[in-house]
Formats: structure tokens, sequence, C-alpha cells
């Protein structure tokens, strides 16, 4: 008899608006932190020690925040909002200013990725004026490096990933696009390397492993899709895993590489062991739509706790597969 | 005068050494006697002996010479000689003669005389004579056209000494009978040494000699007709098919052989060659054109096999139809054979009337035939078998059983594949199981033969099984294809691999269910509304998933709607193809009955007689009824009292509707046989502890109402006519309603109305109807007190014993005859119980 799925360890309650965005900072000395944005353009800085918001950051206009990461420490934030813009927090010695920002021109609902290249600086890919046209700019100097466009029927670009393959080549871009399609792009080369229709609607999220070199992607259908990138850098369809409700909003694999959480349409955090995608459980908690997952960073991987923001408002977090 | 001077001296040497014999006690003497008669046997012997002595010998003297040497068994004569002597000269006088003589004396003086160490003696010669392989010199002795004609009688004595030597040893040697004559071991033998003599007559023939084969078909038809034609054919048919398959020569003694046969044991021949050999090629070898020759084996392999016996394996079939088809003499016959079949499977009487294994049989026969057809010639009979696929399909699809039903339409489909009806096919819904896979796999053509038939060892022929392991052959196929076992390791690899997953358990994710958007309904009324007018299917389908509990939960709501929400609920459609839909009505009926039985059972059984309702949904009124009379007859326990209704409405599972009657069925006959048995034995029922049931008070509601307007034929409903399903059932309704009244008081009311119900259609012509009339019988007989019965049954007592008997043995459906058994059974038994109790009060 299996056990019955574990109840969240806390509930985080208090954001004021739909969580859109979660962010943990927890390597370096207590307090481990969680950043949250909401749909209501705050930032919340919450202290999992004391389980509190420490510090609340109004700083989009009022307009959404859809995505949140620190640079280098965590004092200096870097988020991404509705607005159409990107900005540069410097929150040390309880300052809370934003330091910089620069204009993105999106304004769909596609999250950057970051990419550090070398101590202090770093890549970030964010979606561009054009609909399906993706930005890579250095930080902190804001210069274009490149930008990659794809082919207008590819429709709106949707996700993005950018990571540093080992080979040692250029760093390589994922995006996911409107029509269901993954591409691979080479960011030196400025050219798709491969192009995979995965899904036959619009690919909402997906997580890629670089070292095993195989994602996962999740759309609005009942099922999530696992796919390889093989050694000519071509993407192929490997597994997929029926869900029982369909929508998908968010893929996270965790760092050990062991589980992948997604968040779910049908308030439901379901839980898969990331080699041959075996269900391991189905997380009931939120009342509405869970928009995001995230795996904290914590140095001791028994401490490691995984977050889900929801649509109610609330924050659950979580320690599941702990062990060992 | 040759001839008759050798006829003097061996006369004279005879007699002599007779004499010698009889007379004289000098081993010696004895020794040198049998020596010189053993000597007229042996071609090679040093004696000069002219060969018209040795005929003259065989002639005239053998026989009566060994009819001495067997009588003078007891003067111990072999005492004299030593053992090795004695093989040699006494056995060898009986091993080296004339087989045919040696043999009908050795059989007649077993037959003759009782047991002794003279009768060892000769059972062991005998059994070196079988040994020794005489037999085939015996027949083919026979087989030599220059054999002169001997007289029937002789004949007939010498087939009837061969066939039967099991059965004559057997009679007279009681315990000490040898292995070697025992039915499974002789036979074959026989079959064995008769293929040694067919050998024989090949080389004869081919050497320019002339043979007759008539003893030898003669022998294998008595054989066969004595029924051994299993042991006969099981080694001779591989063989004559083996040796014919390139011999043209055995290809013509088989059919000489078979043509030879007796009329009158044609018949169990063919029967016997049919099941034994292997595939249409082989049978065609063997058989030739017998079956256009020969009225009685065109008969028995035309008719006999495929229409009147049904008990012969598919492959049976197969080789039977594919041997007409093979050749052009024997195709008309193929033809003949689909029409009979089509006719037969066509016939609505016989579809009534047959059992369904026999339909079953002859489907398959008939997909067979169609599947040998040849384009120009379906071209020809495409009306007729259009004919009879229109006329067939209707009365199949008219049959109350699932099962005809099901062979009716894979049928059906076959036939108009195969015509090619220009676009227009019949396509069925059925579901697939063993049975109709198997069906639509007559069609195909059977494989090669010669393939089939090489890899079978066969025991002659092991010396050539080295040349064909040369070609292709299945051992070595299956040796290339057993090295995919070395591809496990590596899938083991990937198991290792993932061990990493399984570390990780999985919690219980059984509650991952869709989502739905609406919320169930908690009221009864809420319920009611959404099933009359919502056109939201998810909040249908929720408030039948609900509508059980509330009604158990609510009995006081429940009665005020409860003939109201039985209406809709009869009425309701699944539009929205709702998972489980018809259980999920069915339980909320069955609850609404419980909880408010009278209103509720009134409706349904007036309205089971009202207009415009499908069958399905009278159907589902009996059902209901059923399942609560059912539930209402569990014994009440005090203390559970209120949640009594939900207790046992977890025992009913939602069953689908189909099965239903299957399986109020089988729980009843359960219980009938485990009552019967109990009865059977004598031994008396524990009492059973008496408690109260809610159903005895209301049984009449259930039951009466049912029994009041079956012959009033209205216009869309005729219970008498055509609608003999719904009769079926009813009357199996009738029969639960009465058997679950047991103990009531109004049971024997009940009995009463139902007897004279059913006595009116207990010869109907459909089997579900005649299966529900015996069932409600035994459900009559289980019920009703014992000397009310009786006093009922007075009239028609001795009538209804000899029609349940004349139906335990003579109708044609299994089911019938069991129930009719039962029924006879559990009358006997009511009988017994009504009329010993006097008797015994007398005598004390």
């Amino acid at each position: 008899m299996a056990h019955p799925p574990p109840a969240p360890q806390f509930t985080l309650r208090g954001s004021g608006a739909q969580v859109n965005t979660l962010h943990f900072c927890c390597k370096d000395p207590d307090p481990p932190l969680l950043f949250s944005g909401s749909s209501k353009g705050a930032v919340h800085i919450w202290n999992l020690t004391t389980r509190r918001a420490e510090r609340v950051l109004e700083g989009h206009g009022g307009a959404s925040v859809i995505w949140l990461s620190t640079l280098n420490s965590r004092n200096t934030l870097i988020s991404q909002g509705r607005d159409m813009q990107v900005c540069t927090w410097d929150l040390s010695g309880g300052r809370c200013s934003v330091t910089d920002s620069f204009l993105t021109g999106s304004v769909g609902f596609c999250q950057c990725s970051l990419l550090e290249t070398q101590p202090g600086r770093w890549l970030l890919a964010h979606p561009a004026a054009a609909m399906e046209e993706v930005s890579i700019v250095d930080v902190p100097s804001k210069t274009l490096v490149c930008s990659l466009k794809a082919d207008a029927n590819r429709g709106m670009l949707m996700c993005v990933k950018l990571w540093q393959p080992d080979s040692g080549q250029g760093p390589l871009l994922l995006a996911g696009y409107e029509d269901g399609s993954l591409t691979l792009w080479d960011v030196s080369q400025r050219k798709p390397l491969s192009r995979l229709a995965a899904h036959p609607q619009p690919v909402m999220c997906f997580d890629f492993d670089p070292v095993k070199l195989r994602g996962i992607s999740g759309s609005s259908e009942r099922a999530v899709i696992s796919w390889t990138l093989d050694g000519q850098q071509s993407l192929q369809l490997q597994d997929s895993v029926q869900l029982v409700n369909a929508g998908v909003s968010h893929l996270r694999i965790r760092e050990d590489r062991k589980i992948v959480a997604s968040a779910g349409w049908d308030h439901r955090i379901r839980l898969f062991g990331w080699k041959r995608l075996k269900p391991l459980a189905v997380l009931q908690h939120h009342t509405d739509m869970v928009l995001c997952v995230a795996f904290s960073d914590h140095r001791d991987p028994c401490r490691r706790v995984m977050a889900a923001g929801s649509k109610d408002q609330r924050i659950s977090l979580w320690s599941v597969y702990n062990e060992g | 005068m040759e001839n008759m001077s050798a006829e003097a001296e061996v006369r004279l040497h005879v007699s002599q050494c007779v004499r010698t014999l009889s007379t004289s006690g000098d081993a010696e003497e004895v020794a040198h006697s049998l020596h010189t008669l053993v000597s007229y046997l042996d071609n090679e012997s040093q004696e000069k002996i002219s060969p018209a002595q040795r005929d003259e010998f065989n002639r005239t003297h053998y026989t009566s010479f060994l009819k001495f040497l067997v009588g003078n068994l007891k003067a111990n004569k072999l005492q004299l000689l030593t053992s090795a002597q004695c093989s040699d000269l006494w056995d060898g006088l009986f091993l080296r003669g004339p087989p045919d003589q040696a043999l009908l004396v050795l059989m007649d003086y077993i037959a003759s005389s009782c047991p002794s160490a003279g009768l060892d003696r000769v059972v062991g010669v005998l059994e070196r004579y079988l040994q020794s392989g005489r037999l085939a010199a015996l027949l083919w002795s026979r087989c030599q056209g220059s054999f002169s004609p001997d007289s029937p009688q002789l004949r007939e004595t010498l087939l009837g000494r061969l066939v039967s030597l099991p059965d004559l040893t057997a009679n007279h040697l009681h315990p000490h009978n040898r292995p070697l004559f025992l039915p499974a071991q002789y036979y074959p033998l026989l079959a064995r040494e008769l293929s040694i003599a067919l050998e024989r007559t090949c080389q004869a023939l081919r050497e320019g000699q002339d043979c007759s084969l008539s003893f030898v078909a003669q022998l294998l038809g008595k054989a066969c007709v004595q029924g051994h034609s299993e042991h006969m054919f099981k080694e001779l048919a591989p063989h004559l098919s083996a040796r014919t398959r390139s011999d043209m020569v055995w290809q013509r003694v088989c059919w000489r052989l078979m043509e030879d046969v007796p009329e009158r044991w044609m018949e169990s021949v063919v029967t016997g060659l049919v099941q034994a050999v292997e595939g249409p090629a082989a049978l065609s070898r063997i058989m030739g054109n017998v079956v256009v020759k020969n009225k009685k084996a065109q008969f028995v392999m035309t008719h006999k096999l495929l229409l009147l016996q049904y008990k012969y394996k598919t492959s049976v079939v197969r080789t039977l139809l594919g041997y007409l088809a093979q050749d052009r003499e024997r195709r008309p016959l193929l033809i003949q054979v689909l029409r009979s079949l089509c006719q037969t499977w066509a016939n609505s009487s016989a579809v009534r009337h047959t059992p369904v294994e026999q339909q079953l049989y002859l489907s398959r026969a008939l997909l067979v035939c169609l599947g040998l057809l040849s384009d120009t010639e379906l071209q020809e009979l495409r009306p007729e078998l259009l004919q009879c696929m229109m006329g067939g399909m209707q009365c199949h699809l008219d049959n109350c059983l699932v099962r005809v039903r099901r062979v009716g339409m894979v049928v059906g489909e076959c036939l108009s594949a195969r015509l090619d009806t220009g676009g227009a096919k019949l396509k069925f819904q059925y579901e697939e199981d063993d049975e109709t896979r198997e069906l639509l796999s007559m069609m195909d053509p059977l494989p090669a033969e010669d393939a089939a038939i090489a890899d079978r060892p066969d025991p002659s022929q092991s010396n050539k099984r080295s040349e064909i392991k040369g070609q292709s052959s299945p051992e070595e196929v299956t040796s290339l294809t057993s090295p995919v076992d070395p591809v496990r390791p590596a899938e083991q690899g990937c198991d290792s691999e993932l061990d990493s997953d399984d570390e990780l358990t999985p919690y219980d994710m059984s509650e991952d269910r869709e989502m739905t958007k609406a919320t169930p309904p908690r009221y009864l009324r809420d319920c009611m509304e959404a099933l009359i007018s919502s056109e939201d299917g998810e909040r249908v389908e929720l408030s039948l998933r609900a509508a059980e509990g509330l009604v158990r939960k609510n009995s006081s709501a429940v009665r005020e709607v409860s003939v109201e929400l039985t209406k809709v609920l009869l009425h309701l459609e699944d539009r929205y193809s709702t998972a489980g839909f018809l259980g999920m009505r069915q339980a909320a009926m069955v609850a609404l009955a419980v909880t408010d039985c009278i209103p509720v059972t009134e409706y349904l059984t007036t309205e089971f007689y009202s207009l415009n309702y499908s069958l399905r949904q009278r159907l589902d009124m009996l059902e209901v009824l059923t399942l609560a009379a059912q539930e209402l007859s569990q014994p009440i326990t005090e203390k559970t009292r209120p949640s009594q209704g939900t207790r046992s409405a977890a025992n009913i599972v939602p069953i689908d509707p189909c099965d239903a009657p299957l399986h109020w069925r089988k729980v009843v006959e359960q219980r009938i046989q485990g009552k019967t048995r109990r009865f059977g034995k004598g031994a008396s029922r524990p009492p059973a502890s008496a408690s109260p049931n809610r159903y005895a008070p209301v049984a009449g509601f259930f039951f009466f109402p049912l029994l009041q307007k079956y012959d009033r034929p209205q216009v869309t409903f005729d219970l008498l006519g055509s609608d003999h399903l719904v009769l079926g059932r009813l009357i199996h309704t009738l029969g639960l309603l009465m058997y679950l009244a047991v103990n009531a008081p109004v049971a024997t009311q009940m009995g009463r109305a139902l007897l004279d119900f059913v006595w009116a259609v207990r010869y109907h012509v459909d089997q579900v109807v005649r299966q529900g009339v015996l069932f409600a019988i035994c459900a009559v007989f289980l019920s009703m007190p014992s000397q009310n019965l009786l006093s009922e049954l007075s009239d028609h007592l001795l009538e209804t014993r000899a029609w349940l008997a004349d139906v335990a043995e003579g109708d044609p459906d299994a089911d019938c005859r069991s129930l009719a058994l039962q029924s006879l059974v559990l009358l006997e038994k009511s009988l017994k119980a009504e009329l010993e109790p006097p008797a015994m009060a007398l005598q004390s």
C-alpha cells in the first residue's frame, strides 16, 4: 500500500496577488531567502527561517512580475515585468532601489534566461519586440549580443533557456514557440541547429538538463513530453507521460537530476522520476492553478525544499524525496 | 502321376512322423521327426524336398498336423526336448508354415482351452508369431494375385480372428494377457504389418505381378468398424501420407485400398482416416477420388461429417473441405456441400433447434468452404449465397442467445466481404473474443501443406531427415531465432539504471482524478431537476452518481418524489455517454424501489405492460424489480436497521445489464445446486435460523401485477409473439421473485399462479423461454411448501414429471437439460417429503 501523499511543510500567505515566479537564494549563510513575484508588481522576499516576508519591493509600476533571479549574491536581484522592463536591484545593506533597467519591448509572457559567462558577467536571453524574436544582451553592460529571429509562422516566443555546453563551443539556446515547436539555436553562430515539433499546442514551459542532454516540456494538453539532444545537436522525441488533467504551467528538474516537478492547471503539483518519468506523487493543496515551482539551492541536500506558487495567492513549501 | 506319388509320399512321411511323435519316448527320435517336418517348411533345408511335396504338405497336412501338435501338448512330449530344440523345432513349425493356418490353429486352441502350461506355451508362440512379422506374411499371401480364392467362410473367420485377437485373448487369458495383445499395441502392430504388405504389393506391381487388395481392405474396414480406427490410422496415416508423396504406385495402391473397402465399413474407415491425416493434400493422395466413386463415402464426407455430426476438430473440417477442393472432379461436391451448408445455416428452424456448438461447427465449415471457393465459382453462386446471407442473418439476429447472434454476425460479415457486394459490406459491432477470432481465421487459407508435413517427425523416414535438414528446416529456424536471448543483458543494464528511479517510492496517486467544474447535488430535488432539465453533461453525470446515495439517505424525502424520480430515471438517456451510466441508473432505481417499495413497484409493474417502451426499458424494469426484491429479502438485523439499506446496497455491484440475467441465474443456480446436493445425500439440513425480511410482506406487489396482462398484445409489444426475449426474462424474473418469497405466506398463491402461467409456454420454441420456464419451475419447487405443491400439482403431477423427464433427455439446449434434471430431483424430494411422514406414522 502506497503512502498517502505528503502535506506541505509550510504555506506562505500574504503575497496579495497570484504568485507568478519564485526564486530561492539559500546558498549563503542564513537566513535562506525566497523571492516571489506577484501579478501586482510586487516582489516579496521571504525569510524561510522566520517564514515572514522581510521586504516587499515595488518596482514594475504595478505590472505583473514574471521572472526573478539574483546576480552573484542575494544582494543583486534582477526582475522582469510585464511593463516590458528588466530591472536590476541593489538590496545590500537594507537598500531596495532599482539600479538599472532596460526595455525589452516584449508584451508576451516569456521569461528571461540568465547564463553566467565569467564572474561578474552574464548573458541574458529575453523576448524582444518582435513576437518570435529572442535577444541576448550582455549584463551588466546591457549591450545587445545578438538577436535570434525565427520564422514568423512559429508564432510567439513562449519560453527560452540559455546554457553553456560542456563541449566548449558557444552557448546554446533552446526556445519554445507558440506552434508547439522547440528550436535549438547556436548563439555564437546565430543560427538554428535543430527543430522539434513537440506539441500540437503552444509550448507552455520546458526545462533542460545540460548534463544528460535531456529536456521535458509541457503544454496545454494532457501530457508532458521528454526529448533528448543527440550528438549531432538534433532534438529527438523520447517519451511522454499522460496526465489526468490538461495543462502544465511550469516544469522544473531538481538540481540532483532525480525528480521533476510540474505545476498543473488542475491545482496539483506532480512529481516524476527524471530517469524514466515514472509518476511519483500528486500533491493536492492549492485551490487554483499552480503557476510556478522551484527547488531550493541549499548546500545541504537534506534541507532542500520545493516551493510552488499558485493563483490562489499562496506559496506552498514541500519537503519531498530529500532522503539520501 | 508324379503328383499322385508326391501326395502319397508326403502322406506316408507325415503319418510316420505323427506316429513317432505320439508313441516314442525317445528324445532323439522326437527331435528327428520334428526336424523332418520343419524341413518341409524351409526352403533352405538340406533335405531334398520338391516344391510339389512342399505344396502338398502345406495344403493338406499342415493344419491337421499343427492341431495334432497342440492337441498333444498335455502328453509332455516337450519335456524330452531341450529348450533350444523346443523353440527352434516346435515353435518353428508354427512360425515357418503358412501363416494363416498357423494363426487359426493357435487362436482356436487359445479360445478352446483352459489355463495350463500348454496354453502358456501356445500364447508364447502366438506372441513370437506376432513379433516375427508373420502377420505381414499372412497379409501379403492374401494380396498375391496368384493366390487361390478361398472360401468366403474361411476368409470371414480369418478376418474375425485377426481383428478380434485382443478381445479373444483378453477373454481367455484374463490377467495373464500379454501386453502385445492389448488393443493399444496390437492395432498399431497390425497397421504396421499392413503397410509392410502394401509395400510388398507395390514392389510386386512394379515387377508386373498381379495383386489383390480386397483382403487387406476388408481387414482395415473391419478393424475400423469395430472402433479401432484411431489406433490403426495413428500408425497408418502418416506412413501412407509420406509414401504417397512422390510415389505414384503407392498412390494407386492406396486408392485401390480405399475403393476395395466394403460398403458397410466405408464410413468408419473414412471417418478414421479424415481424422488422422494431416492436411487436405495428404488426404487427397491417400483417398484419391473415392468420394466421387463410392456413394457411401460421398454421403459420409459431404453430409454426415459436416451436417449431422459436430464433434470433430476444426482441422478435420479443414482437411475434409480442402480435400474436396483439391481435384477438378471433386470440385462439384464442394459446391454441393456449400449449398447444403448455406441452406442449413439459413434455416431458421435449424438455428432455433440445434445446439449452439453444432451451429458453431457449421459456421466454421461454411467459412472454410467460402475460403476455398474460386472467384468464378463465387460469381456463379452469388445469387444463392446472397439469398442465404439475407435469410441466415435474419434468423441469427433474431435469436436470443448472444453467442448465436455473434456467430451470425461474423459469418455474415465474412459472407458479404467474400461476395464483394459493391462497397456495401455488412459490418457489425460485436465484442471480439477467441471464438470470433477463430471463426474469422477460418477464411484464411491453410499454410502450404508440404511445409507443414515436412517438419513432422516420421519414424519411417528418419534416414531422410538429414536431407531435409539441409534445407531450411524448422529446427534451424528456431536455432536462428533463439539467440534473441543474449539481448537480455543489455536490457538488464537498462534495468539497473531504472533502479535509481525505483528507489523513489511513489506515493498513493489514487486521488488524482479528473477535475470537475460542477459540484454534486446535495438535495434530492436538485438532483432530480438536474436529471430532468440539465443540458450540462457534467452536472447530469454528477447527479446520477449522487442519486443512489441521496435516495438511501433521505427516505422521507424520497417518499414524496419516488414515482416521479423513477419515471425520470427510466426515461433517462445516455446522452453524454457517461461511464457506468447503466449501472448507476439501475442502482438509483433499485434504491428507490427498496426505499419506497409499494408505489414504485406498482409503477414499474404497470409500466411494464404499457405502450411505447423500448425492449431495453422493459428489461430494465424487470432487472430493477429483481434486484430490489433481492435486496429486500436480506434478513433484517434489528440493530443495524437504519444502515441496512446502505449496507446491502454495497452488495449490489453495478452490473452490465446484458450480464444481469446470467448473474441472477448463476447465483440462484448455485443456491439450487447447493440445496440439491444436500437433498441427494439425504443429510438433514441444519435448521436455518428464522429471521424476518422486508420482502415477504410486499412480495405480492412485485409478483402478481406482472402476471396480469401477458396475453394482451399491444401495438408495440407482443409478449407471446415476437418479443420472446422479454418473455424469457419475464419468466425468469417471476421465478426469481418466487424463489425469494420462500417461507412467505403468499408463496403458495404465487406458486400456483406461476405454474399456471408457465404451463402454457412450456413448449416454447425459444430456448431462452424454455430455460426461464424450467428455472421458474425449480423456483416453485423450492419455495412452495411441499403439501401445497402436491395438492396444486395433483392433476398434472404425472404429466409434469413426464414432461420434465422428456426435456431432461431430449432438449437440444444443455442448460435446459440440466435445469430439467434439477427440477426432477427437487420434485422427487418434495414427493418423498410429503409421502413419507404418513407412512412412518402408520408404522408407528
